[in-house]
């Protein structure tokens, strides 16, 4: 059995999903989500993400399993359902022959919301979204931005308890995704709860408070970020000396493994090839670089350059499932003058 | 009716209403759409009755038709084809919603699947009436007097609109099937034409060979074009207008029935 909390807003439990007889696109996934997180499911394309969030918003059917929302059973009560939840799929589902403002009111009334209490919502949306200048023109002349911004809004006119977002910033530009996720980071906290699935590991990293990292229809690891890579290791500061400097560095390494917080020193040029440098692991990086800074100028140590890099999602994701994500797909040219030989 | 199911009722209206505007706005705004499902049922309006105007001088033909203009007997298959055309279009404004996203957007809100398809039924109705006018006046100026008078436009139009949805369900139906723009279209395309052929509205029954008058015997095209036919030629005969509105019914049950179940079970 599953045990339920008050703060639970989300509760799968076992969840299959079968195309046909052998296409398993979700394999037995359970999680909870906590009421006023923002919670992501971080995976590459075929991951089971689109189809997970696809069954919780009752787009479709499941083959097993269980899930409620907020109490609800997404089959039994499905009607319930979706009046309580907004959803944003990865397709941007407005309509371009209609202006913004007809768009955000046809959705009002989808919800039956009072015409005279939905111009206001409107109002308020479309301020919130900065649509307000553009609201009576129709979409054919939007940015993708600006028709992304309206879609989100579209999905929040019924006050939803939770938002679900599917890939919300897929095929944006780096503005526009920047727009995205601090309208995202605001619903957030005025209390929306909000799942949210991407394959990019920045913005799992900078939006999600839990993440579920999943691969092949299944969840492979779970947690906040840090916890997450925490699973990999511990953060990286790398100094570099002058390159005839070895003196300089043979001392810097004695001191940095004197002080405390640190876990491991490495020597002086490895990791780094012809270079005079040296590799600190510490499980906390961002603490320790002043004392590292105050120590190495209280030695008359001259540093030529200080590094602090953090394990990244990417190699939790590689640790994980032994693959990476976000692979760029490069164009092969199949013979001819552009194919290399090895 | 309870309380409840009448709440649900009204709520079911809204949405309808909501859905409507929404392709009429559509269509409004691009009103070379109106004309475009136009341009075939004219083709044929204005060469088709030129280069067979000798049908009419056919003996039985004024004997089985009342009428020795071929252009006015040809009118009903027209407007027909003007019918089949937008209801070809209902099933492709669908098919646009599921690639857009727009269906799952709607599919999501907390409405009565039903709506949606009825609020694009509805809309298509409107648009057909609005293509009949049309035809309606061409005809008038070729010289095709409707002998029903103002009464028998308006049952034309009538007729036309439920012909419309009834015929519009199987457009849908292969739409939600497929969710494919290319084999809605030829679907509606390739059944047309032979439909067409094969039933009352290009010749009077009595001239067709006997193996496609048994054919044509249980085509509703030639229900829906012998109701027409009889409208412009002859004026109101109820008979014919009961046989269309069977036949419609008939149509209009199987398909629509067969489209409402296929979407709510695609749904759920």
């Amino acid at each position: 059995m599953v045990d339920i909390r008050v703060e639970d807003i989300v509760v799968v439990d076992n969840l299959h999903k079968t195309y046909g007889k052998n296409v398993i696109a979700v394999d037995g996934i359970s999680f909870k989500v906590k009421k006023g997180e923002i919670f992501g499911f971080l995976g590459p394309n075929g991951a089971g993400k689109s189809t997970t969030i696809k069954i919780l918003t009752t787009l479709l059917g499941k083959t097993s399993g269980k899930a409620t929302i907020d109490g609800l059973d997404i089959d039994a009560d499905q009607v319930k359902v979706r009046r309580i939840i907004g959803y944003s799929s990865q397709e941007v589902g407005v309509d371009d022959d209609l202006t913004a403002r007809e768009n955000l009111m046809l959705q009002c009334s989808f919800h039956h919301i009072p015409t005279e209490k939905a111009k206001t919502k409107v109002n308020e949306l479309l301020q919130t979204i900065r649509l307000s200048e553009a609201a009576d023109r129709r979409l054919k002349t939007f940015s993708g931005g600006m028709r992304k911004r309206l879609d989100l809004a579209s999905s929040l006119v019924s006050d939803p308890k939770i938002l679900f977002l599917d890939e919300p910033t897929t095929g944006l530009d780096p503005q526009s995704r920047q727009d995205i996720w601090e309208y995202i980071v605001k619903l957030n906290r005025e209390g929306m709860t909000i799942f949210l699935t991407t394959q990019y590991m920045e913005e799992a990293d900078r939006l999600a408070n839990r993440l579920c990292i999943v691969d092949q229809g299944k969840i492979v690891s779970e947690g906040t970020p840090a916890e997450l890579k925490a699973q990999v290791g511990a953060d990286k500061i790398t100094l570099r000396f002058k390159m005839d400097d070895h003196e300089g560095c043979e001392k810097a390494k004695d001191l940095m493994s004197k002080l405390q917080g640190i876990e491991a020193v490495g020597k002086c040029g490895d990791g780094i090839a012809a270079e005079n440098g040296l590799t600190i692991m510490t499980k906390n990086g961002s603490a320790l670089v002043t004392q590292v800074v105050r120590a190495l100028d209280g030695a008359g140590i001259n540093v030529e350059q200080l590094n602090l890099s953090a394990p990244t999602l990417d190699e939790v994701f590689l640790k994980l499932t032994g693959k990476t994500l976000n692979v760029v797909e490069r164009k092969q040219t199949t013979g001819g003058w552009g194919r290399r030989r090895r | 009716m309870g309380k409840k199911e009448t709440i649900k009722m009204i709520e079911m209206l809204s949405e309808i209403a909501a859905i409507f505007s929404r392709w009429n706005k559509k269509l409004l705004r691009q009103p070379i759409l109106i004309f475009f499902n136009l341009i075939q049922p004219l083709v044929w309006f204005l060469l088709f009755t030129q280069a067979f105007s000798a049908i009419g001088n056919i003996p039985s033909f004024k004997l089985l038709t009342g009428t020795s203009s071929y252009i006015t007997f040809f009118t009903a298959a027209v407007i027909i084809q003007t019918i089949a055309s937008s209801a070809l279009n209902t099933g492709l404004g669908l098919v646009n919603d599921f690639d857009s996203g727009f269906m799952d957007k709607m599919r999501v809100a907390p409405i009565n699947k039903s709506s949606i398809l009825f609020g694009r039924l509805f809309s298509s109705a409107l648009t057909t009436v609005l293509q009949v006018a049309i035809i309606l006046a061409i005809g008038l100026v070729l010289g095709v007097n409707i002998a029903s008078g103002i009464v028998g436009a308006i049952v034309i139009f009538l007729l036309a609109a439920l012909f419309g949805i009834a015929w519009s369900g199987i457009s849908l139906f292969v739409a939600l099937n497929t969710k494919n723009a290319e084999t809605t279209l030829s679907v509606g395309l390739l059944t047309t034409f032979p439909l067409l052929f094969l039933s009352a509205s290009v010749m009077p029954i009595g001239l067709l060979p006997s193996w496609v008058q048994q054919v044509a015997n249980v085509n509703p095209f030639t229900y829906i074009s012998e109701a027409f036919q009889s409208l412009i030629i002859n004026g109101l005969v109820w008979q014919k207008i009961e046989y269309a509105l069977i036949a419609i019914f008939i149509v209009g049950v199987l398909s629509l029935g067969a489209s409402i179940l296929l979407f709510r079970r695609k749904v759920s």
